[in-house]
């Protein structure tokens, strides 16, 4: 399998001129990299700059794949699986009608039985996923939001406090989740729980307007 | 997968959230009906004077479809940043191709209200139109024109604080050479005419509209 490399090089990012973090750099190709630090320093914005959602003040991020040609835009919009505490979905939809939307929408097929697949990998019981969304509890819209960061199975993944809501199944499902992705290509995980870093193989540690890198 | 399938898969979405949930829908045509009501009450088949009344009529026609339209179009892109959905979205599908989807369904819900506000304005101010085609093709022209002004604008104010009040600004200038050309075309279409160079604006704003919308698009939603 050829291997991606998601890299930060020389990250800055101010909001209204105060920084909120600078000469953030790293790479990853394979393997857990934990994202830590207090609330406030950066975690969230740093992935939502990874994932393409937000740009940096000043810096660049590259995603390179082994062997392949630059990617489209399209393509590295689709590269980077996210999920954060701030993504919804569309509550008057189903789970499998949301994910059939984004498939057709991104220019992908929309296998309906692979997306029920998906979605019970997550754990979602097959009655719930032909419910609407805003009918779900906090937990099983958290395992939506997983389903959504690995829909176009990216090579990168990144999450941010995925743990959130989850009970002990749901948590081990996610683990599952993780554990397969990392071998797959470099997962970046945000959290404010350091169980939640099951062996991370790099660490962010974010510290307002610094970072540590080890 | 085409552009056009992807921009309809968009469409298809936002026009089964409507079904369910039913609130652009319901503003917009309550809207229409209490405008509509309004003015017959108000004037009535016999309450213009006859040399005035092609005019008059047409501006109330275009008035009511676009306040109409005015409380469900700006929705488009204002509803998923309210929602939360615009962060998934943007992720997945690039800004053009959501700017089409939803200018699709403005256009089609446009329609939708034209369909139910025409017939309502022929039989209570006794309306008469002597070139139906005209007619048709004024509404597609404005109504395609207003659909992708309106989901670029809503573009635009999704994010901003005050949308509602910078819509309206922002859609004023916009929006005016629109209607002011639209409501020529019907008065020329109720005489009985077919208004070429009225519609020959209209689809050259369209035109400018939609290079611009398409050109502009991701400046005005993504990040």
């Amino acid at each position: 399998m050829p291997t991606t490399t998601i890299a930060a090089e020389n990250l800055d990012k101010s909001f209204s001129g105060t920084p909120l973090f600078s000469g953030l750099s790293f790479s990853a190709s394979r393997g857990l990299v934990a994202v830590s630090g207090r609330n406030g320093s950066g975690k969230t914005t740093l992935l939502k700059i990874l994932a393409g959602l937000a740009r940096p003040t000043s810096g660049r991020v590259h995603i390179e794949t082994e062997g392949a040609a630059a990617l489209t835009p399209s393509e590295r919009r689709l590269a980077v699986g996210w999920a954060g505490p701030d993504l919804e979905l569309y509550g008057e939809l189903s789970a499998v009608e949301n994910l059939h939307f984004f498939r057709k929408a991104a220019g992908r097929e929309a296998d309906t039985a692979d997306l029920v697949r998906r979605l019970a990998a997550v754990g979602l019981a097959e009655e719930a996923m032909r419910r609407r969304v805003e009918e779900y509890s906090t937990g099983m819209k958290q395992r939506l939001r997983i389903a959504f960061a690995t829909l176009f199975d990216p090579p990168v993944l990144v999450l941010d406090e995925p743990m959130v809501g989850l009970d002990v199944e749901g948590r081990e499902t996610v683990y599952r989740v993780l554990a397969a992705a990392r071998e797959r290509g470099p997962v970046l995980l945000a959290s404010n729980d350091e169980r939640d870093f099951v062996d991370p193989d790099q660490r962010i540690e974010m510290k307002g307007s610094r970072r540590r890198g080890a | 997968m085409s552009a056009l399938a992807r921009a309809w898969a968009v469409c298809a979405k936002d026009a089964t959230q409507e079904l369910r949930r039913k609130v652009a829908m319901v503003a917009v045509f309550f809207f229409a009906a209490t405008a509509l009501t309004l003015v017959s009450f108000a004037i009535g088949p016999f309450g213009l004077p006859a040399a005035d009344r092609p005019a008059l009529e047409a501006a109330l026609l275009w008035i009511i479809l676009f306040f109409a339209a005015a409380t469900g179009l700006p929705r488009a892109f204002v509803a998923e940043e309210e929602a939360g959905t615009g962060l998934a979205l943007r992720k997945t599908v690039p800004a053009v191709v959501v700017l089409a989807g939803k200018s699709l369904f403005n256009f089609v819900l446009f329609l939708a209200m034209a369909l139910i506000t025409i017939p309502g304005f022929l039989i209570l101010l006794d309306w008469k139109v002597n070139s139906p085609l005209a007619i048709a093709a004024t509404m597609l022209a404005g109504g395609y024109g207003l659909a992708v002004v309106s989901t670029f604008l809503s573009a635009l104010v999704a994010r901003a604080g005050q949308r509602n009040v910078l819509f309206v600004l922002i859609a004023f200038p916009l929006i005016l050479p629109l209607l002011l050309t639209a409501i020529s075309a019907t008065i020329v279409a109720t005489a009985g005419d077919f208004p070429t160079t009225p519609l020959r604006v209209l689809l050259a704003y369209d035109g400018a509209a939609t290079c611009g919308a398409y050109m502009l698009a991701g400046v005005a939603w993504e990040d």
